[in-house]
């Protein structure tokens, strides 16, 4: 399968937030900062790339009646996993995300994954597949901290950059971020749920325009191409 | 009935090398998620009254059902933590509170407020950083502004801002109760 | 005791919707919210799940999970409660009372993967509810997200005569109502309840 194309799938044709339209529940609630932005989409790389391999793996043997039970039983099992080591090791963003990482479980794309594409593909084609549709996921995210943070907060990279003493990436949240006008000058309605479903909403339309303008743009040329070769003939 | 048998028994096999794994994993963070609630706790004493050391003192008054722990700093004052509900779960939090009997400061330990909005009592921006300087130097008599006090609630979380302030005031009287 | 379940009951279904204001269970409620009969009968079903979801899982992790001290397989175990739950009520539903399984039925499977189900039981054990509250929390949760989706399904009927530009077309209309529709939740979260 060509890498490329899964590539441009993950990201944009085939987004699993923006086209798929799944797993919105986390993404509208944690998008407040950058930093839980960043912490769960890599979180949900990393759960999505091992379920992806693992199920792929042992998709020869699992009984078709049962798949969906053993598939949520593998995914809960990477799920607690990471839950376990994010609150040791970055109890910050354990904390900022609560209940959004073992919702990680039910988040639609993982499942989704498993079912359209790991139970009838080989394990390299499910390992790239993760890694991209994580990363699509990951970059809808960024996205949306980025728009509600700066109109929310007048800030960007809140949690994840600090700025005080020269500039730095703080991994365990402290960071203030870059304060761009005023917090207090902020709409922070935009980080409140409101904020959530409009940034979404506006996000899902600007790609729903890009797409079919690309589309259009393809068709003409198709068009073209067919009256110059009539012309020709 | 055989096919049945051999189905759960797959599932049962999935599901304990699952559970085994995770009790690995488990055996090896625990330690390290202790530490880290310990470091936590220590660091939010630390920010709530100047002390070098903090020693816990016995407290059961049934009349303070929400105070968990008083810790006693010789010459300098208290530190109360109490778990008392928000808006959405439990919030733990510490107060300090010196010999007389003033507020010296505030620090959530763990919440699950809405982000945006209670949550900000707990964030390390501006806003938050001013919500919880308001309770310095407060004393029992403290209340929310709309109820004829001082403190300015978050915006947006009136139910968040006025369970801290009466916990606030919560502690106050619990070490006063000591005396 | 009644305050505390009073408080839990208003604010899971005003003050802290699952909807508007946690977010849990965001896609049944843009899924099948198109009708206000199909939003009815998803709404139900949720209450039901959630209802019975959170009881159960309530016995299991007090009397399995903490005894045994395995509460880091909390997430695994109790998705695999609910999973089955579904699957029983589902054919308990088909066999008993086919009426309420006609109206239901469709929705059941769909209900596994709803975070609000999974959501509820894990904050049922994040704010140490007891049996009672658990309940309480679970059946006022779902009835938060009944009222939501069926109040956001006649909001939806009628964008669908309203004009609006083409690529707003599909989920990003629904999103950008919802945030209208959030906005008026938000009036309830400087509601106080008198304790």
């Amino acid at each position: 399968m060509n890498r490329k194309k899964q590539f441009t799938e993950g990201l944009i044709t085939n987004n699993p937030v923006l086209v798929q339209q799944i797993g919105m529940c986390a993404t509208m609630a944690i998008t407040t900062t950058l930093f839980n932005g960043v912490g769960m989409g890599l979180s949900v790389l990393i759960i999505l790339t091992c379920c992806n391999v693992v199920i792929s793996a042992i998709r020869k043997i699992i009984p078709g009646e049962i798949r969906l039970a053993i598939f949520v039983v593998v995914i809960a099992g990477f799920v607690t996993i990471v839950d376990l080591l994010l609150q040791a090791f970055v109890p910050a963003l354990s904390e900022a995300l609560g209940v959004f990482i073992p919702l990680i479980v039910v988040n639609c794309i993982i499942i989704g994954r498993a079912e359209a594409f790991c139970q009838k593909s080989p394990v390299k084609d499910s390992f790239f597949d993760g890694i991209f549709q994580g990363l699509g996921y990951t970059c809808v995210l960024i996205v949306m901290c980025v728009v509600r943070e700066f109109l929310g907060a007048g800030r960007f990279g809140g949690g994840l950059i600090d700025v005080t003493n020269g500039f730095r990436f703080t991994l365990d949240g402290t960071g203030a971020g870059i304060q761009i006008f005023p917090e207090s000058y902020g709409m922070s309605i935009m980080s409140l749920p409101f904020g959530g479903f409009l940034t979404l909403g506006f996000l899902i339309a600007a790609m729903q325009y890009a797409l079919k303008k690309a589309e259009d743009k393809k068709a003409k040329r198709a068009e073209e191409e067919k009256k110059e070769a009539e012309e020709s003939c | 009935m055989n096919k049945i048998l051999k189905l759960s028994l797959v599932l049962f096999l999935i599901s304990a090398i699952v559970a085994g794994v995770l009790g690995v994993i488990n055996n090896i963070t625990a330690p390290v998620i202790d530490a880290q609630r310990q470091a936590k706790t220590a660091a939010a004493f630390a920010s709530v009254l100047k002390a070098d050391r903090f020693e816990e003192l016995e407290f059961n008054n049934p009349d303070f059902p929400t105070v968990q722990t008083v810790h006693k700093a010789e010459g300098v004052g208290y530190v109360v933590t109490s778990v008392f509900s928000g808006a959405q779960g439990n919030i733990t939090l510490a107060v300090g509170v010196d010999n007389d009997y003033k507020c010296t400061g505030i620090s959530v330990i763990e919440h699950s407020e809405t982000s945006g909005l209670g949550a900000n009592a707990a964030s390390t921006g501006e806003v938050g950083v001013n919500f919880r300087a308001q309770f310095v130097g407060q004393d029992e008599g403290i209340a929310l502004a709309n109820a004829g006090g001082s403190i300015d609630a978050l915006t947006g979380a009136t139910i968040t801002s006025r369970a801290i302030t009466e916990a606030v005031a919560t502690s106050i009287r619990a070490v006063k109760s000591l005396a | 005791m009644l305050s505390s379940i009073i408080t839990i009951s208003l604010g899971a279904i005003l003050i802290n919707n699952f909807i508007f204001s946690q977010f849990l269970g965001c896609c049944p409620f843009l899924g099948c919210s198109n009708k206000v009969d199909t939003a009815v009968g998803m709404g139900l079903a949720v209450v039901f799940v959630m209802g019975l979801a959170s009881a159960i899982c309530w016995v299991i992790n007090e009397y399995i999970l903490v005894a045994l001290h395995l509460e880091f397989l909390q997430t695994l175990a109790f998705i695999l409660v609910i999973a089955a739950l579904v699957q029983f009520v589902e054919m308990f539903l088909k066999k008993m009372v086919p009426s309420l399984y006609a109206a239901l039925g469709i929705f059941l499977p769909l209900i596994t993967t709803n975070c609000a189900v999974l959501g509820v039981v894990l904050l049922n054990v994040q704010n140490n509810y007891n049996f009672i509250e658990s309940l309480v929390y679970g059946i006022t949760g779902g009835i938060g997200f009944l009222l939501a989706i069926v109040l956001f399904a006649s909001v939806r009927e009628r964008v669908e005569f309203a004009e609006y530009p083409a690529c707003f077309r599909g989920f990003s209309i629904c999103l950008v109502s919802a945030a209208l529709v959030a906005l008026a939740f938000m009036g309830f979260s400087g509601m106080s309840i008198p304790v």
